[in-house]
């Protein structure tokens, strides 16, 4: 008799850890549900909701709406929203690229000037820093100031040096440097810190055993510094990228995507279709080619990453 | 021995050199916000004049109750804390308890949940502005805080990061607690949530500047000048003198001025922990 009850007390103690392990697995579930819960509500929801818009001829002004299949993706393809498109993308990639070029290189010529590990170096560095933080609107308003074509700063000081003067936000030739001025102003700073960190990691070695062998001071940044320094690179690219391609503010303050659509950028032309056209259908297409695109870039630059950086610092 | 002398020399004027150059970027960088402040205490006909004043001739304070006047800022600053706070809060906690699960917590299907968190960075709020805000219209949400925030209120960025700072806390800190009878709500808030307080640290002020500088959202949803954030004012301080300006521009730079202080002021204090946070998320 003994031993069966010893036996079945044994099996209920194992259905009890077993359901008690159950309990601490649903608790520990429950830790990350009000994330995940909020990730479907306000991120995969709303994606999804965007093909069902772009299915409809949906208007902000009118009540009702209904399907019209394809209409809105024709109308991106080969309709009037065309050469929008074709002008919009124009716009983002030039600017991204300009952007992200100005972020690498102006970093990189930052972190060696400022490599110094002195505290006055230290103080200088976090001026070059602190404009990341200072809000975008804010600071476009005071470039908007600066560059202005008839009392602007920038123009006085370039005409000082005999340069005449540059209506640079109002013509379509320069509204999107200006633009540029801003947003290098506010990241450059920032990738100096990430290379400096960076640089902080490679080994002493690499560089005595250099200088050993005679290398000078250029060829330890063409074949050391740089060359270590790729997956920092890779990181900015990426991010700055990604960054760039949603930019929006500083085009909203600074030149209202004009002077003929000359900043017209993706963000800023989807926000004006659903908030100025209130044409939610097409803004939904585009945003859906918006997010494609970005999707496209990120994977793409992921796969080229793993070819070509060093990874070995 | 000359040589030796001479190349010394030479790497001294290098050095200074190099230190002039660094201080003329640092001033460059360091001029628009200068320009910002200088041209707030100008008068109108000294902001106009052909030739560029360096330092205000006589300081025209009366800018400022004036930018005041122009557009309520100190509505502007009530709404950009309360939302701050709002997003604050939520953010910290469902992050923490997020965070924690995906780190410690142990239950099925954690890696593939984990990877909807991460699918969350791919899709930005400007890609999925449109569906939201139409969201926030069905529920009557335009115009309130509830718009402001709730929205905002998880970061998939902050949830990954903090979960690299709780995954390098050794498990047997856990284990130990948990022998010691107590919860899992204790473990996360007494003994994980300490341990990492650099991180949170960081996350909490990335978090506040953020939000203090955030326009696209806000943008969206507001339109009532009484529930407009601070980024958002003062571009409406500016639109508020309609085509005049370049006249009023020392009022505007008052207002720019007063939008951008206390981020100043907390990136002095500060500095410590952003400068770490930002290298750390380099390093990952």
């Amino acid at each position: 008799m003994e031993p069966v009850l010893e036996n079945e007390k044994k099996i209920e103690l194992k259905k009890s850890k077993i359901s008690n392990i159950k309990v601490e697995e649903f608790k520990d579930f429950l830790t990350v549900l009000p994330a995940l819960a909020f990730f479907g509500v306000f991120i995969y929801y709303p994606l999804a909701q965007l093909f069902n818009i772009s299915f409809t001829n949906w208007n902000l002004i009118k009540d009702s709406y209904k399907y019209v299949g394809l209409k809105n993706y024709q109308w991106l393809y080969n309709g009037s929203g065309k050469a929008e498109l074709i002008n919009s993308l124009r716009v983002t990639f030039i600017y991204t690229l300009s952007e992200v070029t100005i972020t690498l290189v102006g970093g990189m010529l930052l972190a060696l000037l400022f490599g110094k590990m002195t505290r006055k170096y230290a103080f200088m560095r976090s001026i070059v820093f602190m404009p990341k933080y200072v809000g975008m609107s804010t600071a476009a308003v005071v470039y908007a100031w600066i560059l202005n074509g008839k009392y602007g700063i920038l123009n006085y000081v370039l005409n000082i040096f005999g340069i005449p003067s540059v209506d640079w936000l109002t013509q379509q030739s320069t509204a999107l440097i200006g633009v540029l001025f801003l947003t290098s102003w506010r990241v450059v700073g920032y990738a100096m810190i990430i290379y400096l960190s960076a640089m902080q990691g490679i080994s002493r070695d690499y560089y005595e055993a250099a200088s050993l062998d005679g290398a000078t001071k250029v060829q330890e940044l063409r074949y050391i510094t740089i060359p270590l320094l790729s997956p920092t690179t890779l990181f900015l690219f990426v991010t700055t990228f990604i960054a760039s391609m949603k930019v929006f503010q500083s085009i909203d303050v600074m030149t209202g995507g004009g002077p003929y659509e000359s900043t017209n950028v993706m963000v800023y032309w989807i926000y004006n279709l659903a908030f100025v056209d209130f044409r939610v259908d097409r803004a939904a297409v585009t945003s859906i080619l918006f997010f494609i695109i970005l999707l496209v870039c990120t994977i793409l630059t992921m796969k080229v990453s793993d070819k070509s950086v060093n990874y070995d610092s | 021995m000359d040589n030796y002398a001479n190349s010394k020399g030479s790497r001294k004027a290098l050095s200074i050199f190099r230190d002039i150059i660094a201080i003329a970027v640092t001033l460059i960088m360091l001029f628009p916000i200068y320009w910002m402040i200088v041209s707030s205490f100008k008068t109108s006909d000294e902001l106009l004049q052909a030739v560029p004043t360096l330092w205000p001739k006589v300081f025209n304070w009366q800018n400022y109750p004036n930018a005041l006047k122009m557009a309520p800022f100190g509505k502007y600053f009530f709404n950009t804390i309360v939302m701050t706070a709002g997003i604050m809060v939520f953010q910290m906690l469902v992050g923490i308890l997020a965070a924690y699960g995906f780190s410690k917590g142990k239950f099925r299907f954690k890696n593939t949940l984990f990877i909807v968190v991460l699918g969350a960075l791919m899709v930005p709020i400007q890609v999925t502005f449109v569906p939201i805000y139409v969201m926030m219209a069905r529920l009557d949400w335009i115009n309130t805080f509830k718009a402001l925030i709730i929205p905002e209120a998880v970061s998939a960025y902050n949830i990954f990061m903090l979960r690299q700072a709780f995954m390098s806390v050794d498990n047997s800190y856990c284990e130990a607690a948990k022998v010691d009878g107590m919860g899992r709500l204790g473990i996360i808030f007494k003994i994980l949530t300490p341990m990492c307080k650099p991180t949170l640290i960081t996350m909490g002020l990335l978090t506040f500047i953020g939000g203090w500088n955030s326009y696209f959202w806000p943008k969206m949803v507001t339109s009532r000048p009484e529930m407009r954030t601070i980024a958002i004012g003062v571009y409406e301080l500016k639109r508020s003198f309609a085509g005049l300006e370049t006249m009023n521009t020392n009022e505007i730079m008052a207002g720019a001025f007063m939008a951008i202080l206390p981020i100043v002021v907390i990136f002095m204090m500060a500095q410590k922990y952003l400068l770490t946070g930002f290298s750390k998320a380099a390093m990952k």
